[in-house]
This record gives structure tokens, C-alpha cells and sequence, in this order.
């Protein structure tokens, strides 16, 4: 799925690291889960707006995944002040998940 | 493009609200495999009597019961979409529980149906009544109301239904303010215990849970629907038929509605199974996916029992005792050891590792407890199983020693790997 922007190259970067973000349950990023629908950045304010679903709503586990988020973009865009918001429409579906990550659970 | 309606999560119900119920189920089903192995020797002998009885409630509400009340303290806010309306009334239910069961299990072990039982079967119904109260009232508040939501709250009220029954049974020793004996009713109690709280709910939530784990595409909430009908009106054909009719041949009724939902629950796991996107199924799942399949024994024995009834009139008491066996110690037992260790690791990760989310590199849930020892727990629970239920229909007492160790051993390696688990301390690189 492709990831909405107002800046590609930090889009790019930003993906790049939260590749490490990894739902617990199925093993797999939420990058290439698909979790991540908007990323913007604000030059003024310095702040990194991240638009974001989870697998299900109330996913007792989706309190720590945000807070991953937030804490990888962090240390990574030293200066940035990340907001994660959660959104559940559209809500995630299998389609979601890039060739990439089908692949990888393909495999396990 | 996208709303953003209802994003909080911080709605996760508290780990120290569940916690406390998978631990005092994984010891009372260490409890009950003791007293198993202790009354190996007399347990053909026929169903009423205390130590079976004992066992049998042991299994039923320490061991079956406060496993899924825990588990769907944590699940209903999933399933609901809403957060769980109060933490302190689970507490409240908790307390009830984890006291009346101890009262009313004393009260058939020494078979006095005096005050500790009469107490014990009081503070179970108020357990039930304040769980109900809970969960009516966060789902009220939700939005969304679900299939698999409507199945966990009929189920029960089904508990409520079969405890009520349950306490009056027990009264009914000392008051005898019933035309028959206890005894007569005890089908009536068991079977809207075992169909209306246990089957019920098991579907409920195993619908929204498999294809959660394995990821899968399908769904099929017509399917649900119809199991749910089925299972609800046999159930009241049931209740009907066995306090109204004479032939008692009607049962075959619904046995058939029974039946058919669960050939249709087995149907939709398996498309569940095939249409999954995450093609390794773990050993938890694996369990779990057995016991699916467990589900289909009782029906085969209830089969087999009435087809004895009318060939020749009167019990047949060791394949009566197999049939309670296989489904406590069968597709029950089977589903929560392995339910236990997909839901148990989530909690124990959230509590240990929720402050250190995105610090480091920090294990998965699945490494929180020994995978080798679920592996052993499974073989042993497997031959003891078998070897039980063989057991229990040839008469051999050796091979009911044997078993009783085996799924003794069972529970060992279980509480081994939730002691582990509880005890996890976080673990960051």
C-alpha cells in the first residue's frame, strides 16, 4: 500500500526505520503489514505527523506498537516531535500487506 | 480518505485484572489431575459420587470457567470495540469465584451438602451475576454489536442459568423441596453447563480468534449466525424435551441441531485454515485446531449411548463416564492449553515490555515461555487422553494409573510455562 506524503525523500527514510517496528503477534513490520497510511512532515514546527491503523481495533497490543512508533521516529529524526494518530477507516484488510510481507508469511 | 473517529486505545483492560484468573485456573487444573491421579482406581465406579463430582467442578469452574472469564475480560473490548465498563467488578467477580468454588468443590469431596457447598454455589451465581452486569454494560456502551459478541453474552447467561440450577440442585439435598431426587436433574444442569456455556462461547470467540491467528481472508458471519441459532434451539429443545415430553427418544432432536453446529463451526475453522495467509501454523494453534476436531467425540458417545438405551433399557455406565471425560478433559481442556499460550504471552509482553516499546531490540511474546515443554505437554496430554478414555471404557485400571500420571505431567509442564510466563522479567538489548 502506498504511503500518503508531503515529502518523499523523509517518507522513504522514515519507512526505512520503522521497518523495526514489528507486530509481536504475526513477526512481520507494520510497514510492510500495511498499519501505516499518512506519514507528513512540518519544517516549521518540527513535527512529524504519522497516520496509522492496527490489525483490529482495541488490539491489546496496539498501545505498544503506537508508542514504538512514536519512539523510533523520535531517535531517528533527532529535533522531531512525532504525533501518532490511530484511525480505523478504512479499516486494515489483507490487501493491505505489501508482496514483501506476503512473501515473508508465506514463509513462516 | 480517512476518519478518525475513536482513536484511543489505552483501553486495553488491566493485565492485573486477568492475571489472576489464568493463575488460579492453571492451579486448580493442577489440582484436579492430583485428585484425578488419587481416584484413578474408583472413577468407573458411576458419575454421582463426591470425588467425581469434585473433579468434575474443579474442571468445569476452576479449571474451564475462570481460564475464559479471564480471557474474555481481555477479549470483549475486541470484540465489542469498546473498552470494558469496570475492572473493579471483575475484581469483584474474581473474589466470588475463587471462594465459592473452593466451598462448593469441599462440599462434594466429603459429599456434604450442608453450608459449605450451599455458600460455595451463593458466591458462584454472584460471581456470574456480577460478570454479566459488566458485560452488559460495555457492550450497551458500544457502538458496534457483533455475532461473535451476542454468542459470548448469551453463553452467559446460559452460566447463569446452569449455576442457578446448579445451587438448587445442591439445596434441594438438605430442603427436598423438588418432586425428584438431585440426581434426575443432573443431565438438565450438565448439558446447558456444557452446551449453552462451554460450546457456545468456545465458538464465539474461537471464530474471531482462529482467523485472527492465522490470518485469514475468510468470513462468514451467515455461518455464525446459523451456528448460533442451532445451538440455542437445540439447547431449548433440550431443556424442553427432557422436563415435558416422555419419549425420551426427542433427544435425538436436538442432538441433530447440535450436531449440525458443530459440523459448521469445524467447516468454517477449516476454510479459516485454508484460505490463511501466515501458512506456519504454530504448536499453540495446532492445539487449538485439535480441539475443533475433540468437539465431534462427545457427539459420537452421545450417539452411541442413546442407540444403548433403546437397544437395552439402562445405563451403561463407563461409556456415560467416558462422555463427561471427553469433553472436560477433551476439546475443553484441549483448547485453553493452547488458547493459553497465544493470549497469556500478549498480556505478560504488554505488562513487562508496553514502557519500553520501540528502546530496543526486545523478545516476541512466543520466546516468553519454553516452547520444548509446551511440545512435551502436548504429547503427554495426548497419550493420557487416549490412554484415559480407553481406560475408562476397557476397565483396566493400570491404564487409568498411567493416564492420570500422564495428564498429571500435563498439568505440571502447563503450570511450569504460565509460572514462567508470570514471572517474566523484561529482557532489552
Amino acid at each position: 500500500m502506498n504511503i500518503i506524503t508531503n515529502n518523499n525523500i523523509k517518507c522513504t527514510a522514515a519507512q526505512s526505520v520503522l521497518h523495526d517496528v514489528i507486530d509481536p503477534e504475526i513477526g512481520l513490520n507494520i510497514v510492510d503489514l500495511g498499519l501505516i497510511y499518512q506519514l507528513d512532515f512540518d519544517e516549521t514546527d518540527k513535527k512529524i505527523f504519522c497516520t496509522m491503523t492496527l490489525t483490529t481495533q482495541f488490539c491489546p497490543m496496539g498501545e505498544s506498537i503506537s508508542t514504538a512508533v512514536k519512539e523510533t521516529l523520535k531517535s531517528s529524526f533527532s529535533g522531531y516531535d512525532p504525533i501518532i494518530e490511530l484511525i480505523f477507516q478504512p479499516p486494515w484488510n489483507h490487501a493491505m500487506i505489501s508482496e514483501k510481507g506476503k512473501e515473508f508469511l508465506n514463509k513462516r | 480518505m480517512f476518519a478518525t473517529a475513536n482513536t484511543g486505545t489505552s483501553t486495553t483492560t488491566s493485565y492485573k485484572v486477568v492475571l489472576p484468573f489464568y493463575a488460579y485456573a492453571a492451579v486448580a487444573f493442577l489440582v484436579a489431575t492430583i485428585f484425578l491421579a488419587l481416584s484413578a482406581n474408583n472413577i468407573t465406579k458411576h458419575y454421582f459420587q463426591p470425588h467425581t463430582l469434585a473433579i468434575t467442578h474443579i474442571m468445569a469452574l476452576g479449571w474451564g470457567t475462570m481460564i475464559i472469564l479471564g480471557a474474555s475480560h481481555q477479549l470483549v473490548p475486541v470484540l465489542i470495540e469498546n473498552k470494558l465498563y469496570s475492572n473493579t467488578l471483575a475484581y469483584v467477580s474474581f473474589i466470588f469465584a475463587a471462594v465459592g468454588i473452593p466451598l462448593l468443590v469441599y462440599g462434594f469431596y466429603v459429599f456434604n451438602m450442608g453450608w459449605p457447598a450451599q455458600w460455595g454455589g451463593i458466591l458462584i451465581l454472584s460471581a456470574i451475576i456480577t460478570y454479566l452486569i459488566n458485560l452488559a454494560i460495555s457492550m450497551a456502551k458500544s457502538k458496534h454489536e457483533n455475532v461473535h459478541a451476542v454468542f459470548v453474552f448469551t453463553a452467559a447467561l446460559w452460566l447463569l442459568i446452569t449455576a442457578a440450577i446448579g445451587l438448587i440442585l445442591v439445596c434441594n439435598f438438605t430442603l427436598l423441596f423438588l418432586n425428584k431426587s438431585s440426581l434426575n436433574y443432573l443431565p438438565l444442569h450438565a448439558h446447558i453447563g456444557i452446551v449453552g456455556w462451554f460450546l457456545l462461547l468456545i465458538m464465539g470467540i474461537g471464530s474471531r480468534l482462529i482467523p485472527m491467528f492465522l490470518i485469514s481472508k475468510y468470513n462468514n458471519t451467515k455461518t455464525l449466525w446459523w451456528i448460533y441459532a442451532l445451538i440455542n434451539g437445540g439447547l431449548l429443545a433440550f431443556i424442553f424435551i427432557f422436563l415435558y415430553a416422555d419419549n425420551k427418544m426427542l433427544l435425538i432432536v436436538p442432538l441433530l441441531a447440535i450436531a449440525a453446529a458443530i459440523m459448521l463451526f469445524g467447516n468454517f475453522c477449516y476454510k479459516c485454515y485454508r484460505q490463511r495467509i501466515r501458512k506456519k501454523v504454530d504448536e499453540q494453534m495446532k492445539m487449538s485446531l485439535l480441539s475443533i476436531v475433540m468437539m465431534a467425540l462427545p457427539v459420537i458417545f452421545l450417539v452411541a449411548i442413546i442407540c444403548l438405551i433403546i437397544l437395552s433399557p439402562g445405563e451403561n455406565i463407563s461409556l456415560e463416564i467416558a462422555y463427561g471425560f471427553i469433553i472436560f478433559f477433551g476439546w475443553i481442556t484441549a483448547i485453553i492449553l493452547g488458547m493459553t499460550f497465544k493470549t497469556l504471552p500478549f498480556i505478560i509482553w504488554n505488562k513487562v515490555y508496553h514502557q519500553l516499546a520501540g528502546k530496543g531490540k526486545m523478545p516476541n511474546p512466543k520466546d516468553l515461555f519454553s516452547d520444548a515443554v509446551f511440545k512435551w505437554m502436548g504429547i503427554a496430554y495426548v497419550s493420557g487422553f487416549v490412554l484415559f478414555t480407553t481406560g475408562i471404557l476397557s476397565g483396566y485400571t493400570l491404564m487409568l494409573q498411567i493416564a492420570a500420571v500422564l495428564l498429571l505431567i500435563t498439568s505440571l509442564l502447563y503450570n511450569w510455562n504460565v509460572i514462567k510466563l508470570l514471572m517474566h522479567k523484561p529482557l532489552v538489548s
